[in-house]
């Protein structure tokens, strides 16, 4: 399988002199294509910044990420948003849906800003929706559809330009339990019919059970792996858990 | 104490959203002291005895702009207790008092406040001496740069700031009272509703407001024909519906646009006009009524300030065609030379008259053109200044100084060269047109130019018209044209029929003095230039305030869309396009009409009033100079929002 995201001994300083925060202390591993993979941790262990590093939205201190074969770290500021429309999608936990659009045309600006030919616009964009079940709220504003619909406009405007890489920073974050069950099964869909590759930052055990393989994060450094392999959720639920309460610990008490 | 240290804390933090405010508040304060400092000066005053006008006019509009000001003012805090909801809520629940709050709020304000009037003062100080420049320059006084300083003016800008100033602390204490902690921290979290109705219903209300502006033009142009009261009716029905129609098709105009551009795939999925036209949808939705209402006080501003400096203006350049003599009597009657002697004694009683003419206007045969004689013609020339003209006896000269008339009388000069009057041809002099000022109410000629003949040409012409003009020492006084004019019409004045004549049926008498003319008429207009022009400047700043306010107030929510484009590959260079491209449509959209209507009135004035201006020209630089000079105070303002939008809105490597 073709690997789709590589992070080598990545490190994120903050501040300077005496006053230096690590947010990042080399950190390495690597994605497939097509693999779902969620990111744990505590508030504060680095997990939002390295997404941020991998979205090119933050830059790395130290380091290389390659994204299919393209050091994003030597990018330049010129070339990030090509760079970003082409390859990355992004959904967030606040939807970042803009209230001035339709869902619609929120799900058309991704492919606009893509420059897609007007013509095709409309019929991906009601292809999208279908595969999504929110053809129905195409016309409405934002404000006027439930947070689980807004989540899966984002995603649809994620996905919609077919990304290398889809990356998701708490997307149930502000979803009552049954819309983020909807969400997640969503987001596994896209990863398994569409084949998408997706990278989930999650503090939430249920929502990381969703993903095939699991990084958890502590003070900046991954501090365990776990794959679901042929487990079940609630089999991948429980070890995911297990890993969490020991996290409580030290790495001694994991390995 | 440690409250004035938070506010001062406070303002170098808010340095942004408190710039626009300031600088309102500063110019406000400025214009308002320059033209008080203008109305109070002992100098300006002593100009003309009725130039109390100006004071008056300008007081009176101060009233009236310290309130429109208020309005601004509140306006402004509201945008400021939006922009500092969430940093207000902190303070209480922290445990600080509401009371508190808004002292700290108030105290902040007061020092915006009182630097604003203290900078606003200076600035005014300065401009006053400008102004008073230019008051001179139309009184054609020698001047120079001076400043004014008036206590009393500073003092009035001091009240008149107070209570501008007054009335929006009063609303913003009233706003912090009510709001509650909740509304302070979830405010921004209400969603903002962006459904148009319709594409039909926005077309037939464009068509029903073009119809109302259209029905307001014709009103409007009805009343220019009644000469009773009447007319006012029709102008009051016509300036309402102009008003209204505009306002409406303010209102619809853009919306209508906006559906337009939306419902064509091409257009709207065009690079990143997905996003302009949401961004433009949801300004038009949240601001279409201020949009709609600034255009209407930049329609008047515009309009009051063009007719104003071409009012003034217009007059100075007529005053200098329309008294060249310090007075002047024209009665279109055959009178004899001796009738008039009676009135040169009765002027000599009340002033001492250094030189006078009385002469005729001779009607040529066959000709719509009256004639002098040539002696008579150097002597009015001697009057006023201008070396005599020499002449042949076979020559004559045309003398016009309305240049509207001139083409026609070059063509007519061009067409037929000679001229026969009593079996002798006459040539054009070498010299043919002449054009210094010498009409004064139809002394030269009742159609605004005359024939100049040779004396034994012209003497054997019938003098149906008589003119008498005077030097008089000092200039005369203005009172002399009430008590002329009560002279002649009274039974003490016993004119002469020349041997032969007949008086007409209707006999036109003129009295003009050029001391009553600039004492009464300039001062007039130049209050009305300068009231138009305080009032007009001050309304522009007022709605470009508005505007601002208008745009920034949103910024936050801005600032969140660019957040999203810029995630989803939008370069900064495009980022930064797509800011100036819906400052500018929202700074333009308001525009669209005042200019149009004002380069209308610009083109008509020039059409209908174009020929009574006697300088050529006139009209359109005054047009130039409102349009300038509202585009200078507009981009100011456009400028000053692109900055902090830009600052806003992009990453620091992007702006």
């Amino acid at each position: 399988m073709k690997e789709v995201l590589k992070l080598e001994h990545i490190q994120k300083y903050y501040g300077n002199g005496g006053n230096v925060t690590k947010a990042i202390q080399d950190i390495s591993f690597s994605v497939q294509e097509g693999e779902f993979v969620g990111i744990m941790g505590a508030s504060g262990s680095g997990k939002t910044t390295l997404l941020n590093c991998i979205s090119t939205i933050d830059t790395v201190s130290a380091g290389h990420i390659y994204l299919d074969g393209t050091d994003v770290t030597e990018i330049n500021e010129k070339q990030i948003a090509r760079f970003r429309r082409e390859n990355l999608g992004f959904v967030f936990q606040d939807f970042n849906l803009l209230d001035t659009l339709t869902i619609s045309e929120n799900i058309a600006l991704a492919l606009t800003i893509n420059k897609v030919p007007a013509g095709e616009i409309d019929g991906r964009v009601r292809e999208m929706a279908g595969k999504l079940n929110i053809t129905d709220i195409l016309d409405k504003y934002p404000y006027q559809v439930s947070g689980g619909q807004k989540q899966r406009c984002a995603c649809a405007r994620a996905i919609i330009n077919n990304p290398k890489l889809i990356l998701a920073d708490e997307p149930t974050g502000a979803l009552d339990s049954h819309s983020s069950q909807m969400l997640l099964s969503t987001i596994q869909s896209i990863n398994e019919m569409l084949g998408a590759t997706i990278l989930m930052v999650t503090h939430d055990a249920f929502s990381a059970s969703y993903a095939n393989r699991i990084l958890f994060l502590r003070d900046g450094a991954i501090f365990t792996e776990i794959r679901k392999g042929s487990d079940s959720r609630r089999t991948f639920f429980n070890k995911i858990l297990d890993v969490l309460t020991m996290m409580g610990g030290g790495v001694n008490d994991v390995l | 104490m440690m409250y004035s240290k938070l506010a001062f804390r406070n303002i170098r933090r808010s340095l942004r959203d408190y710039i626009i405010y300031f600088v309102t508040l500063t110019l406000t304060a400025a214009l308002m002291y320059s033209f008080l400092a203008l109305g109070f000066s002992p100098d300006i005053l002593a100009m003309t005895e009725n130039m109390s006008m100006l004071t008056s006019g300008i007081l009176m509009l101060s009233v009236l702009i310290a309130l429109l000001s208020s309005f601004v003012v509140g306006y402004a805090i509201r945008f400021m207790l939006g922009q500092r909801k969430k940093e207000f809520a902190a303070y209480e629940l922290m445990g600080m008092e509401v009371k508190s709050v808004r002292n700290l709020f108030l105290a902040e304000n007061s020092i915006i406040g009182g630097a604003a009037f203290l900078l606003g003062s200076l600035l005014g100080t300065a401009l006053s001496g400008l102004l008073n420049q230019v008051v001179q320059n139309i009184f054609e006084i020698p001047h120079r740069y001076q400043v004014l300083f008036s206590l009393r003016a500073l003092g009035m800008t001091l009240f008149f700031f107070i209570l501008m100033y007054g009335f929006g602390m009063l609303r913003a204490a009233k706003v912090i009272r009510r709001r509650k902690v909740i509304d302070l921290l979830y405010d921004s979290r209400k969603n903002e509703e962006t459904g148009f109705r319709p594409l039909h219903r926005s077309v037939l209300a464009c068509l029903l407001s073009l119809a109302a502006m259209v029905a307001g033009v014709i009103l409007l142009g009805k009343g220019l024909h009644i000469q009773t009261n009447e007319a006012m009716l029709y102008w009051g029905g016509g300036c309402l519906l102009i008003l209204t129609g505009v306002y409406e098709m303010h209102r619809k105009i853009p919306v209508l646009l906006y559906q337009l551009a939306k419902r064509n795939p091409r257009r709207k999925y065009r690079e990143e006009n997905l996003f302009f036209l949401g961004q433009i949808g949801r300004r038009i939705q949240s601001s279409g009524r201020t949009m709609a209402v600034v255009s209407i006080l930049l329609t008047v501003s515009l309009a009051t300030m063009f007719v104003g400096l071409t009012m003034g203006a217009g007059y100075k350049a007529n005053m200098e065609a329309y008294y060249p003599y310090d007075a002047g009597v024209a009665i279109d009657a055959p009178l004899t030379k001796e009738s008039l002697d009676s009135v040169r004694s009765f002027v000599a009683e009340r002033c001492e008259i250094e030189d006078s003419v009385t002469y005729y206007l001779y009607a040529v045969p066959h000709e719509a053109i009256e004639a002098l004689s040539l002696s008579d013609y150097n002597h009015l020339r001697e009057i006023l200044g201008l070396s005599p003209v020499p002449m042949n006896s076979n020559e004559f000269l045309v003398h016009c100084d309305t240049w509207n008339y001139m083409d026609g009388i070059r063509q007519g000069l061009e067409q037929q060269p000679e001229i026969t009057l009593n079996g002798r041809t006459l040539t054009p002099a070498e010299t043919p047109i002449r054009t210094e000022p010498m009409e004064q109410y139809q002394m030269a000629g009742t159609k605004g130019y005359v024939l100049v003949l040779p004396d034994e040409v012209a003497s054997q012409l019938s003098g149906e018209k008589i003119r008498l003009a005077m030097k008089l020492a000092d200039g005369g006084y203005p009172e002399l044209k009430n008590e002329l004019r009560q002279f002649l019409n009274s039974g003490e004045w016993q004119p002469d029929i020349q041997p032969g004549q007949e008086l007409p049926e209707r006999v036109t008498m003129g009295v003009t003095v050029k001391a009553w003319g600039v004492a009464n008429s300039l001062t007039g207009f130049t209050t009305i230039s300068f009231c138009g022009l305080y009032l007009s400047i001050i309304f522009i700043i007022l709605s470009c305030a508005v505007l601002a306010f208008e745009q920034l107030s949103a910024i936050d929510q801005n600032r969140k869309n660019y957040a999203v484009i810029d995630r989803l590959g939008v370069s900064g260079r495009r980022q930064v396009s797509l800011i100036h491209r819906e400052l500018s449509t929202v700074f333009l959209i308001p525009l669209f009409f005042p200019i149009i209507l004002t380069i209308l009135l610009i083109v008509g004035t020039q059409f209908i009033f174009g020929e009574a201006i006697l300088q050529e020209g006139l009209v359109l630089f005054y047009g130039m100079v409102t349009i300038l000079l509202f585009c200078a105070i507009y981009l100011t303002y456009f400028c000053a929002t692109m900055f902090l939008f830009k600052r806003v809105n992009l990453r620091p490597e992007m702006r």
